[in-house]
């Protein structure tokens, strides 16, 4: 019962700030001085190669589109109805490509990054920590100060030295792209094959400096944790060392997921500068094309698709972390 | 009645930075079956470090340099480098802490430890077997059975010490080592915790107490003979009345006064207290009766 | 807290961030070149001494100036926005923590809200639809974004001041609600306050890199952050033309660490419970959200767990 309570005001709560943010989303583009349909116009115009007749047709289909005769609130809800159908609108600088399709086609290789990256350097991170802290000796000091340096380099340093090192200097590893020029996307293990050279940099970099920071977060928590009154406790009623061992481990990831939830927002920004770096075709280096063309309709969705997955992740984590404490759910619905 | 526990020698010094402190010089100590020995001294008389090597569960900084404990007939070294035997903790000596609020991990409900404990000494015994016994004597000793699926948060402040009394005694440990159980809670708590402790002595689940505390009421009301320490050594030694009414040593005598007991006889006495005594006086031998 | 108890890490964090500023202070006067000046080709490489010291980049200009001039850039945005951040959460925090009430309700609220929304998408949204792009906006935009944390963590702290004996003798002798704050309130929470500001300054100065990087960098000056953009888009790195990106990389790298380095550094003398690694557990675990500074570890004393379960080996453990 405490955990359905638990979880209804986390839904509720993801609700409120799901709104807050497409609220966000949808007026702040909208602050533009000026009438932005003929801002874009004027710049396709410029580029050349349309038309007097086509630029008319794009301008009619943006202004119908975005329904800038209307009042805000209408505009705000035609927002909401394109979003529920997956409409994103159409892109400004590849018009008339739409925005979910130039995503659909990003999205897969951002995720192939960053999902792998997340998870494995959060329980690699964290066992390195928690080993460190058991051993102690110079195998601590060691990860301890590597760990704490890898966790201070902003992830796109690291891409940039690693890319400089290993992929133009040694030539280990493809400088940039995603797949061999003349190789198409298919579900083929030629492809994979081809496709994972591409793939390492890019994950090394996100990885490894996560993995800094988990090892370095993990091992002040163990550590603390051994300090604790019920290991001492369990000691002294001749509990079997590896029966504690567990007990402080699941006291001392606990911070370890909320902090995951914390993190999750500079680690999605940190895989799409990564991606810049790489040239590699996700979500990172759409919104850097999109942002040179000042293409409006795909900058947003990007930025909308972030705080989903801001939003989502923050929501399991909770929703996680009230399933391993009791202590939370009580708190948070007031049992004590 | 026989003795039950004879602690000869023990020395105990914490090594921190620069400085070692002696925090137990030498001190010897006997314990009859079914006696409550009441443990008795200021903050930093050495009492609880006395108390955590009688345990066994002496650590770093803290060193046991020197001391043996016999048991039963066996005696187990203590000083130097001694390996104490896991089992013997919480089976042979058992050690009820102070504040119990953070003994138990947050995380895990009661009858996890439980049953963690009695698998560690016995790798034979079922989950349910375990649950049963544990049910039984709580149940016998007053808690109700519910207690057991509970996590630490969701007791109060007393039954959180009980159950972990509970727990602490569990394999039946000849001797219990308490070290101010009874600092925490309010009065009437105290007074069902220190029944509970006294019908697990006639009831032979536990065959002697050791009973760490600055409270001097409370050992009143516990203690068959009280020992108290001072600067890590035992000054005076002897059963509990003697000790209250009529103490031998200068510090015993010091300690005592600076008592405050609601009772007619204290009425025309002053409250004299411990500055008003010259400390060297302190010093002299110890006293046992 | 006398300077001889200060540990060696904190030196060694000050001396990188003195040697930080002296290059973005002075620098520009030693460098005597103008970063804007075209001295050279497209990517030639370094030559002793003096202005093409580390080459050029894509539009033949000093890499050395440009390192200078973009390291003062990305300098002031960082502190601008950090201080705008330091204030904004510090006041919000003070007032809603000791006022408590309806007040501390909505504060928190929108706190709240302001931490579960990512920054990042915030600042990119307004930049793009800014109509001028300089180091103040941009650091304006920055600070507005990243005070919520702040405030988050100063309310927990001011509300627990909020019971302490010498507030309740402040009111009673009649001080004012801002007098309070200001002199019983604040000076509990200096030295958290401080380390806080730290964090801002690298959280900002990575966040202006991220913005440039992406092409959403100050339009009229160069940082650190538009190096790297221009390294990237002209394909510095695939040429090997490394100086045109590992020095503003290499910069980045050391203003970040340096200013981590001495926030944890800092914690450690201003929490010396940390370093023993026995404290009382604070409930802020139960609160969900961890969002007070990560636990810092301390010295890197070479703990075993193995000698707290069972062999003795040597710990910091305090013992009773």
């Amino acid at each position: 019962m405490v955990l359905a309570k638990y979880i209804g005001r986390k839904v509720a709560w993801t609700f409120v700030v799901l709104v807050v943010a497409l609220l966000l989303n949808f007026l702040l583009p909208r602050f533009i001085p000026g009438n932005p349909v003929d801002a874009i116009v004027g710049q396709i115009a410029a580029g050349g190669g349309t038309g007097g007749e086509q630029l008319q047709q794009i301008h009619e289909h943006f202004m119908t589109e975005f329904g800038l005769d209307k009042p805000l609130w209408q505009q705000f809800l035609i927002y909401i109805g394109n979003l529920l159908h997956g409409d994103f609108g159409t892109s400004f600088g590849q018009y008339p490509a739409s925005v979910s399709h130039l995503i659909g086609q990003a999205l897969p290789w951002s995720l192939a990054i960053q999902v792998p990256a997340i998870i494995v350097g959060w329980v690699v991170g964290n066992i390195l920590g928690a080993l460190a802290a058991f051993k102690g000796g110079w195998f601590d000091r060691g990860a301890f100060v590597g760990s704490l340096f890898l966790s201070s380099v902003p992830p796109f340093a690291l891409a940039i030295i690693l890319l400089f090192l290993v992929a133009v200097q040694m030539g280990v590893l493809p400088v940039g792209g995603a797949y061999s020029f003349g190789m198409t996307p298919e579900f083929s293990m030629t492809f994979f094959g081809d496709a994972i050279t591409y793939f390492w940099l890019p994950f090394w970099s996100l990885v490894l400096v996560f993995i800094g920071g988990q090892a370095v977060g993990m091992r002040s928590m163990a550590v603390y944790e051994l300090g604790s009154d019920y290991v001492n406790y369990n000691r002294g009623l001749g509990v079997r060392d590896s029966k504690t061992v567990r007990y402080i481990f699941r006291n001392a990831m606990l911070p370890q997921f909320t902090g995951l939830g914390l993190s999750i927002a500079a680690l999605i920004t940190g895989g799409l500068i990564i991606e810049l770096v790489f040239s590699y075709p996700g979500l990172g280096t759409l919104l850097f094309n999109a942002i040179g063309q000042n293409d409006y309709p795909v900058i947003q969705a990007i930025t909308l698709i972030i705080t989903l997955a801001v939003l989502i992740a923050n929501f399991t984590v909770d929703i996680l972390t009230g399933f391993i404490d009791p202590r939370i759910r009580a708190a948070q619905s007031g049992e004590r | 009645m026989g003795t039950l526990v004879d602690a000869r020698n023990i020395r105990g010094v914490y090594y921190s930075g620069g400085t070692d402190v002696v925090a137990v010089d030498d001190v010897s100590v006997k314990i009859e079956e079914g006696e409550v020995l009441g443990l008795a001294g200021e903050s930093g008389s050495g009492k609880t470090t006395l108390g955590s090597i009688v345990a066994l569960i002496a650590r770093p900084p803290l060193h046991v340099e020197q001391g043996s404990l016999e048991i039963d007939g066996k005696v187990q070294e203590l000083g130097g480098d001694a390996q104490v035997p896991r089992t013997w903790r919480g089976a042979v000596v058992s050690m009820l802490p102070q504040g119990a609020m953070n003994s138990i991990s947050p995380t895990k409900r009661i009858r996890h430890l439980v049953y963690d404990v009695m698998r560690s000494h016995d790798r034979k015994v079922s989950k349910d077997e375990a649950l049963d016994r544990a049910r039984q004597r709580i149940t016998t000793l007053g808690l109700p059975a519910r207690v057991l699926d509970a996590y630490p948060h969701q007791l109060s402040g007393g039954m959180k010490q009980r159950t972990v009394t509970i727990i602490s005694t569990l394999l039946n440990p000849r001797l219990l080592v308490a070290d101010e159980p009874t600092s925490a809670l309010d009065v009437t708590s105290q007074k069902i915790l220190i029944e509970m402790l006294l019908e697990m002595l006639e009831k032979k689940i536990i065959s002697g107490v050791i009973f760490i505390t600055h409270d001097l009421p409370v050992l009143r009301t516990v203690a068959t003979n009280i020992a108290v320490m001072y600067q890590g050594r035992v000054v005076e030694r002897g059963p509990t009345e003697m000790m209250v009414d009529n103490p031998q040593h200068p510090y015993t005598q010091a300690l005592m006064s600076s008592v405050l007991a609601p009772e007619p006889k204290y009425r025309k006495t002053r409250i004299e207290g411990m500055s008003s005594f010259d400390r060297s006086l302190f010093d002299a031998p110890a006293v046992i009766h | 807290m006398s300077l001889r108890g200060l540990p060696p890490r904190f030196w060694v964090a000050a001396a990188l961030v003195a040697f930080i500023l002296l290059v973005a202070v002075v620098g520009p006067f030693v460098v005597q070149t103008d970063p804007n000046a075209t001295v050279g080709g497209l990517y030639d490489r370094p030559r002793c001494c003096g202005a093409l010291l580390i080459g050029t980049d894509n539009e033949g200009q000093s890499v050395i100036a440009n390192l200078v001039y973009g390291t003062r850039t990305s300098l002031i945005v960082g502190l601008v926005a950090g201080l705008i951040a330091t204030v904004i959460g510090l006041l919000v925090g003070l007032v809603g923590g000791y006022r408590g009430g309806w007040i501390d309700d909505v504060l928190t609220a929108i706190t709240n809200v302001g931490l579960a929304i990512p920054a990042i998408v915030v600042i990119i949204l307004v930049s793009v639809s800014l109509p001028k792009r300089n180091i103040y906006t941009l650091a304006l935009v920055i600070g507005l974004t990243a005070w919520f944390w702040v405030a988050r963590a100063v309310r927990a702290q001011s509300s627990s001041v909020r019971t302490r004996e010498h507030i309740d003798v402040a009111r009673l002798s009649g001080a004012g609600f801002w007098s309070i704050l200001l002199r019983d309130v604040l000076p509990y929470l200096l030295s958290y306050v401080v380390m806080a500001f730290v964090l801002q300054v690298s959280g900002a100065i990575l966040f202006e890199s991220t913005l440039s990087m992406l092409g959403l960098g100050p339009a009229n000056a160069v940082s650190l952050g538009t190096m790297l953009y221009w390294a990237i888009a002209w394909g510095s790195v695939r040429t090997g033309a490394w100086w045109a990106f590992v020095p503003p990389t290499l910069m980045l790298t050391l203003i970040v660490f340096s200013l981590l380095l001495l926030q944890s550094s800092l914690n450690e003398v201003f929490n010396p419970r940390l370093r023993r690694g026995r404290a009382t557990r604070k409930k802020a675990v139960a609160k969900g959200k961890e969002d007070e500074e990560p636990i810092d570890v301390g010295e890197p004393e070479p703990v075993g767990a193995v000698g707290m379960l069972e062999t003795p080996t040597s710990s910091g453990r305090e013992h009773r």
